[in-house]
């Protein structure tokens, strides 16, 4: 018989141990919010019903760990994560490179590149004003409300996270916010806040989302710019007279045969830097994956 | 034979499974602000009357379905007591396939219904 929600969650998680973490996350959630939801309309309307009593019914409504993890492995099951359908599997190795333009995940990739500059700018400073914020002021009272802000404020940003990581790079996320013990008080919250893994793993990725979204960004522009110029250099010399290169006074040309080549070459480059860019974003997504969720 | 309450358990979760799409989004077309998962749960609660046709855990890996096919919409909201709650609302496609799935059981209920009387 189970004696608490907590101990329903322990069971429902190991019955789903099999199961993406994100689907583990959601179930937690759902339950969490249902079971919660019922129990306190059940009190109400049976006061005298003692708590394992409540806690029985409301759960032959629910449905017992068993019952409500196998519904979440069967839609699981069926459900096909945005952005990662298989592109169909072309034999040759050139279908497959140049395939990269039909696939979502390349382009969710490239934009994610983009976005991640401003992203991790933002989390960088919010983290760095936050984590000194809330250890000066440590020092006054006030200081630990304001620490929690900042903690919850990080739960947050790492929801937000995982829901751009899931559209763009097509790695499942989870849904909703992860909260553990609702009628904690502030000081315990903050307490266990501060004592989660988790918590500390968002900030390091904060950090870390600084430093990559500036080698995407660098990245990204440094590659297009180069495929760019290197298909526009004959553009640019049949149609303006201008040499590619301009050296000390000097104007350098290209010969006509080369042609060809330069517009080719610039565009293996670009095509290849697609195929590099799908990868790094499941790389990303991986690592996003596991640094801000919990298992 | 298998005894007949697991294959009847079995054959109600087979016939459950696309249903609750159904029913889920008719709910919420019908109702005028967007509901929680409890909120839903009680009001099915209402309409099945003492048959208990599916655990209303069941409900929720569906709702996250018909959200991931952009049938439904969610917010998270704190809740005065206990821990946040996701508030569900259909959206402008959701309406349109509730359209075509009410058609698609109008006819299936009428086949089956014929089926069973024999014509």
């Amino acid at each position: 018989m189970i004696r608490s929600i907590e101990e329903y969650l322990e069971l429902l998680k190991t019955e789903l141990k099999d199961s993406d973490a994100a689907t583990v996350q959601d179930a937690l959630a759902d339950a969490e919010e249902h079971l919660r939801a019922a129990l306190a309309s059940l009190r109400e309307k049976q006061p005298q019903a003692s708590q394992e009593e409540a806690l029985f019914q409301v759960i032959e409504q629910y449905g017992s760990p068993e019952e409500t993890a196998s519904a979440y492995k069967e839609v699981e099951r069926r459900t096909i994560p945005r952005l990662t359908h298989e592109s169909q599997a072309s034999t040759s190795a050139l279908a497959r490179f140049f395939g990269v333009y039909a696939d979502a995940r390349a382009w969710g990739a490239l934009l994610y590149m983009l976005i991640a500059f401003v992203t991790g700018i933002l989390y960088f400073t919010w983290a760095v004003t936050g984590l000194a914020t809330s250890a000066s002021f440590a020092l006054f009272i006030f200081g630990l409300p304001f620490a929690l802000l900042f903690f919850l404020s990080v739960r947050g940003l790492a929801l937000l996270e995982g829901r751009i990581v899931e559209a763009l790079l097509g790695v499942r996320m989870p849904r909703r916010p992860l909260f553990t013990q609702s009628n904690l008080k502030w000081l315990d919250r903050l307490k266990e806040l501060f004592l989660d893994k988790h918590t500390w793993f968002s900030i390091l990725y904060m950090f870390i989302q600084f430093a990559l979204g500036i080698v995407y960004f660098v990245l990204f522009v440094t590659i297009l710019s180069f495929s760019l110029s290197f298909m526009a250099i004959p553009v640019l010399q049949e149609a303006w007279g201008q040499g590619a290169i301009y050296n000390n006074g000097i104007r350098y040309f290209f010969p006509v045969w080369s042609y060809p080549l330069l517009i080719i070459g610039g565009l293996l480059l670009w095509t290849t830097f697609m195929n590099m860019a799908r990868g790094i974003g499941q790389l990303h997504g991986r690592m996003a994956k596991s640094m801000l969720v919990t298992e | 034979m298998v005894d007949s309450s697991t294959l009847t358990k079995k054959f109600q979760k087979e016939m459950n499974a696309g249903i609750a799409s159904l029913v889920l989004l008719s709910v919420l077309d019908m109702s005028d602000e967007p509901m929680y998962g409890y909120q839903i749960a009680k009001l099915l609660e209402e309409y099945s009357g003492d048959a208990s046709f599916m655990k209303q855990g069941a409900l929720y890996p569906v709702l996250h379905s018909l959200e991931d096919n952009g049938l439904l919409e969610s917010k998270v909201e704190p809740s005065v007591s206990g821990p946040p709650r996701r508030y569900y609302e259909i959206t402008s496609d959701g309406r349109e396939m509730l359209v075509t799935w009410q058609g698609v059981w109008k006819q299936m209920k009428s086949f089956v219904d014929r089926a069973i009387k024999g014509g």
